[in-house]
């Protein structure tokens, strides 16, 4: 009896030892991992003609559904088109879309967010439940509806993709503007004679932001995943030159033939996704107040 | 706290992971059909003759409605033409035998047919067809709008003589009424359920057929039985009893890679529209066979609209014609299993002119040497300019994708670019608004018809867009409307020829059109399904099809 009691302890804590030890290699693995591929896709969206081996507009009829090999490197599509330079250049339309919906939509989130809780009283009220009434609806059905009647265009996606996050950012931003604005120092400033703009710029909002950076780092994944599957349900923007969820959503009909073509499009949403997710993940443990004052 | 961060952080992962798997549709299904049993459906019902058993057949789209009057749609077509039959049938060589018409005369001046009826024929509720029957289904079309109407054209009354006779008066001589008749959007539809049923008629179809209706779940099935007492069946058939068959269930399923895929598992005996790349690996398949129709009508062809400047003029029309190199598109996207098209009609119909076949070849020097002759010169991002106006080609097309129609538009846009031609290209949903509107320079489209007498719904200048016509070329030309005037009234099957030759070689010598490609009907079977037919409009007649054990 006394020996089992003993010995639980010491078990638990070489199981304790080992599992945080593999965490943090694996993680540090991991975020470079992420930084390395988030930079590749980034330096893909930037420069697209330095990286990719062909240009994604060529199509070659001699060249049709090559699987993937030395000379096309991922393949061919079903208009001789080499799909490693498709992945390259489809980056910028994707990753555009990602930040640019995350910049609207979280930038009006914010605002509204951060006003509304600031303010207070019947404004925050009306405010908030018009939030709501946004947040009753899922986001994917609003971004659908959005895109579906307006039209396919950048600009119109990008819309459609920060519209169903606004709430999401408006209720963080608002909650921690909430916290801090009856923080002692807040009350000193005011108590001094600080005007009510300047104690919001100041004090508030700087001292409120890390959530909402957090959640604007993992946002661009989710951005770019809403924004895919708009695509590839036909609400894309259409150009010469195709984006993610395009090529995916135009591959699908060759998957038994030619898997290549939707494979690594896919492939590339969910290495980035992952990748945005990995650093949004550090990005929070660097930022959360409460882990620094563990 | 670590664990709830990290569960978290998994979550995300998780979710964003299924997500794009869902969206790739698990990469690997290659062989989505050697798990499953191929022949399990057909053993699994049905007697052990010959005949009996289940026909399953996967459509790609559903039908609008099963009321022959009120659709237009290819698809209603295949399923209704089990539940009604016609007054004639055509017959593979444009003549025309009886069916449920014995026999028919025309008046000397062509304006009334008289139809003596066929006897001893039953609906399906048991109401008897008659004279009365005709005239009901007949009047029954011009209370609608659908594709029966325009396939009667002049109508002016029915006249029940007798029992067994039915007189049809038109306003003006009309020659492709038989082949109207012989469609199933002219089939006979049952008196009584027409009154029975009203509006909802489309829901509760009820013919003389050799399948009656069962039922109709939206956007799943179809179910059709058969019909016992039918010993009426059309002449091309072999069959003259009642159908072999004694279920046949049409599924509605429009992702392609699953129509194909329960094919090949077994699920469905049959299914339509086989996506070209699917075709050259089904044909490697011993459990499936492949069957083709040509369809007839008008093949895909992209439209000019003349009315636009500066595609009014034909010299820079004829610029992009050699611009666009229609073999390599049709090779590219169907993998040599659609025919490249000539001319506005298709080969199989009546007076399609051969001598169109290599008229036109893709030659981008040409292009561009006639794009220089009008003064387009080439800008710095290769666009060619004039007057400080861009060269621009304003491309419409429908989503979806349907038939790669949209993969041409990508194409055309590629090889127009070439020459220094931009093109717009817009594809979308609403085409109703741009085709009223105007605002196109190029637009694709297709029609299923047995007669030529289709042309004059493209062409004649009264047939505007948005008012029952699809003149999408903008064209008044009084020779045109002559002609295609003359090609209906006509009488002299050779006149009708001429006069549909000289319109399709206008329409080519003008660059009004560049005619794409034919469609081919496609079906894969499973290898057990043996006699299916295809009729003039490549449409499916399951009539004589058996289910071997």
């Amino acid at each position: 009896m006394k020996e089992a009691t003993a010995l639980k302890p010491i078990r638990k804590i070489t199981w304790k030892a080992s599992v945080s030890l593999r965490r943090i290699s694996a993680s540090s693995v991991f975020l470079y991992a992420a930084c390395l591929v988030v930079i590749f896709m980034t330096a893909c969206a930037i420069a697209p003609q330095w990286i990719a081996p062909y240009s994604p507009e060529v199509m070659d009829p001699n060249q049709l559904l090559q699987p993937p090999g030395a000379v096309h490197l991922l393949g061919t599509d079903y208009f001789g088109r080499d799909v490693f330079s498709l992945v390259v250049y489809g980056a910028r339309d994707s990753l555009l879309i990602g930040v640019a919906s995350v910049l609207v939509g979280g930038g009006l989130g914010g605002v509204i967010g951060a006003l509304s809780g600031y303010i207070g009283g019947w404004v925050d009220v009306i405010v908030m439940r018009l939030i709501e009434i946004l947040m009753s609806i899922p986001g994917i059905l609003l971004a659908l509806a959005i895109a579906a009647a307006v039209g396919p265009s950048l600009f119109n996606i990008v819309l459609a993709v920060s519209a169903g996050v606004i709430p999401n950012y408006a209720r963080v931003m608002r909650s921690q503007v909430l916290t801090v604005k009856n923080k002692p120092y807040v009350l000193a400033s005011r108590s001094i004679g600080s005007s009510e703009l300047s104690i919001f710029l100041k004090h508030v909002l700087p001292n409120s932001l890390s959530p909402f950076l957090v959640m604007a780092t993992v946002g661009i994944g989710s951005s770019i995943l809403t924004s895919s599957g708009l695509s590839f349900l036909g609400l894309g923007v259409i150009k010469e030159i195709p984006d993610w969820g395009t090529v995916l959503s135009q591959g699908r009909g060759y998957l038994t033939v030619a898997w290549w073509i939707c494979t690594f499009p896919g492939a590339a949403i969910a290495l980035f996704v992952l990748s945005v997710n990995v650093i949004g993940d550090r990005v929070r443990d660097t930022l959360d107040p409460r882990k620094s004052g563990d | 706290m670590n664990k709830r961060r990290a569960s978290n952080w998994m979550k995300f992962v998780l979710v964003s992971a299924a997500f794009v798997l869902v969206l790739t549709g698990c990469a690997s299904s290659k062989g989505a059909g050697d798990t499953g049993t191929p022949k399990a459906a057909a053993e699994g019902s049905g007697s052990s003759s010959s005949s009996g058993g289940e026909l399953s057949y996967a459509l790609a789209t559903s039908p609008d409605s099963l009321d022959p009057g009120k659709s237009g749609y290819a698809v209603s077509h295949r399923v209704f033409r089990n539940i009604y039959d016609s007054l004639v049938s055509e017959l593979p060589d444009g003549t025309f035998k009886p069916w449920l018409a014995e026999s028919w005369t025309k008046s000397a001046d062509g304006k009334s047919y008289t139809f003596k009826l066929r006897h001893n024929v039953k609906f399906h509720d048991g109401t008897p067809f008659n004279a009365a029957a005709v005239k009901a289904t007949l009047d029954h079309t011009q209370t609608l709008t659908g594709q029966a109407r325009t396939l009667i054209g002049p109508f002016k009354s029915a006249e029940v003589i007798s029992e067994d006779t039915i007189k049809v008066n038109l306003t003006e001589p009309f020659e492709p009424l038989l082949s109207g008749l012989s469609s199933a959007f002219l089939g006979i539809s049952s008196p009584k359920a027409l009154q029975q049923y009203g509006e909802q008629y489309g829901k509760h179809p009820v013919g003389t057929g050799p399948f009656k209706f069962v039922s109709w779940s939206e956007n799943d099935q179809i179910v059709l039985e058969k019909n016992a007492e039918y010993n009426w069946g059309p002449p091309i058939a072999d069959n003259k009893g009642a159908s072999h068959l004694d279920k046949l269930t049409f599924k509605i399923v429009p992702e392609e890679a699953t129509r194909i895929g329960s094919v090949q598992s077994g699920q469905v005996l049959a299914a339509e529209t086989v996506p070209p790349q699917n075709i050259l690996t089904l044909k490697n398949d011993p459990n499936i066979k492949l069957d083709t129709a040509i369809t007839n009508g008008t093949p895909y062809t992209l439209y000019f609209n003349t009315s636009n400047a500066p595609w009014s003029d034909l010299k820079l029309r004829d610029a992009v014609r050699s611009a666009v190199d229609v073999d390599t598109i049709v090779k590219t996207l169907y993998l040599g299993t659609y025919q490249r098209a000539w001319s506005v009609l298709t080969p199989g119909i009546l007076g399609y002119d051969a001598s169109l076949e290599n008229s036109v070849k893709a030659d981008a020097a040409k292009a561009n040497q006639l794009l220089d002759e009008l003064g387009w010169t080439k800008g710095a991002d290769g666009i060619r300019e004039k007057d400080g106006k861009k060269l621009t080609l304003r491309y419409l097309e429908s989503s979806p994708n349907r038939e790669k129609r949209n993969d041409i538009a990508a194409i055309v846009q590629q090889q127009l670019k070439q020459v220094g031609v931009d093109v717009k290209l817009t594809i979308t949903k609403d085409t109703v608004t741009p085709l009223t509107q105007g605002e196109y320079d190029l637009v694709g489209n297709s029609q299923v018809k047995a007669d030529p007498d289709i042309l004059r719904n493209l062409f004649r200048s009264d047939r505007v867009y948005g008012k029952g016509g699809y003149n999408y070329v903008k064209l008044n030309d009084p020779g045109i409307d002559k002609l295609l005037n003359q090609g209906y009234q006509e009488t002299d099957p050779e006149k009708r020829k001429a006069a549909y030759a000289q319109i399709q070689q206008y329409v080519i010598k003008n660059a009004l059109a560049l005619p794409i490609y034919v469609f081919p009907y496609t079906v894969a079977h499973s290898s057990s399904v043996e006699g299916l037919k295809f009729d003039l409009l490549g449409y499916p007649q399951f009539y004589d099809v058996t289910i071997r054990k």
